[in-house]
């Protein structure tokens, strides 16, 4: 345990498969902020709750593309709560979509369960979970040998 | 917009996917190959967006001004951006970042399609 400053984690949570998630993340952030912000300055009347979600969604990515690409152990926590909060997000607002479509006149990249976008919502939050989780392990079997 | 270069930047960005995938599973980092593959399909992509740019100035105006313009700064951004973020990991996920990117970029073309000439 000579070299205990420079934990694995510092610079694995952004590499390997961190560096394709974080891709997907970035340009997830990039696409539901847009589509968004769009539609919150074209159209605020007709759904600000569904548009509010889609802005709502697109920063919490980009909190969790910038957590991930970090890669520090404060970034890994960020990371961590930002892909879980997007958990909650896909599967309250996917659950709410389908059994009070009133609420959503129009979709949310979360609407459906993210079937708009090939359900890569749905998809990411559970690698994204796994991601920081295998880090977590290497960092922790760093630090024990 | 020239019809057959967004056809051409599909085919060649799927091809792209497809060679990068294989990359992937053979287990090899970005080489200079596919910089250069990423470079041609870059030069394609700003050749698109170059003529509608310019058939913009001649006063041709779509439906969504606004999204057609931030639609085509994303495809503009998108290949030189996942080449640079995919250049730096030294191993399979290299590749695998430029076949994601260079998925969506066909999709992206398809809405730069639609918003360019809207089906009435």
């Amino acid at each position: 345990m000579s070299e205990a400053p420079d934990p694995v984690g510092d610079r694995t949570l952004r590499t390997g498969p961190g560096r394709l998630l974080v891709a997907v993340y970035a340009v997830f952030a990039l696409a539901a902020t847009a589509r968004g912000s769009y539609q919150l300055a074209t159209r605020f009347d007709e759904a600000p709750l569904a548009y509010g979600l889609s802005v709502l969604a697109g920063v919490i990515y980009l909190v969790a593309a910038v957590g991930l690409a970090r890669a520090g152990r404060t970034s890994r926590l960020v990371a961590l709560v930002s892909v879980s909060v997007e958990m909650i997000g896909v599967l309250v607002v996917g659950a709410l979509s389908v059994l009070a479509a009133g609420a959503f006149p129009d979709d949310t990249v979360w609407s459906h369960f993210g079937s708009g976008y090939l359900f890569i919502p749905l998809v990411l939050p559970v690698l994204g979970l796994w991601w920081i989780l295998q880090v977590h392990r290497m960092d922790l079997d760093a630090a024990r040998t | 917009m020239v019809d057959w270069l967004t056809m051409t930047i599909q085919m060649v960005s799927l091809a792209m996917a497809v060679w990068c995938l294989v990359s992937t599973f053979r287990d090899q980092p970005m080489l200079v190959p596919h910089l250069v593959g990423m470079g041609v399909l870059w030069l394609l992509v700003l050749g698109q967006v170059g003529a509608i740019t310019v058939a913009m100035v001649g006063g041709e105006r779509p439906g969504e001004t606004v999204m057609l313009v931030s639609y085509l700064a994303t495809v503009a951004l998108l290949p030189p951006a996942c080449a640079v973020w995919g250049f730096m990991e030294r191993s399979k996920w290299g590749p695998a970042v430029i076949a994601f990117a260079c998925l969506i970029l066909p999709v992206l073309m398809v809405r730069v399609e639609q918003l360019w000439s809207p089906v009435v």
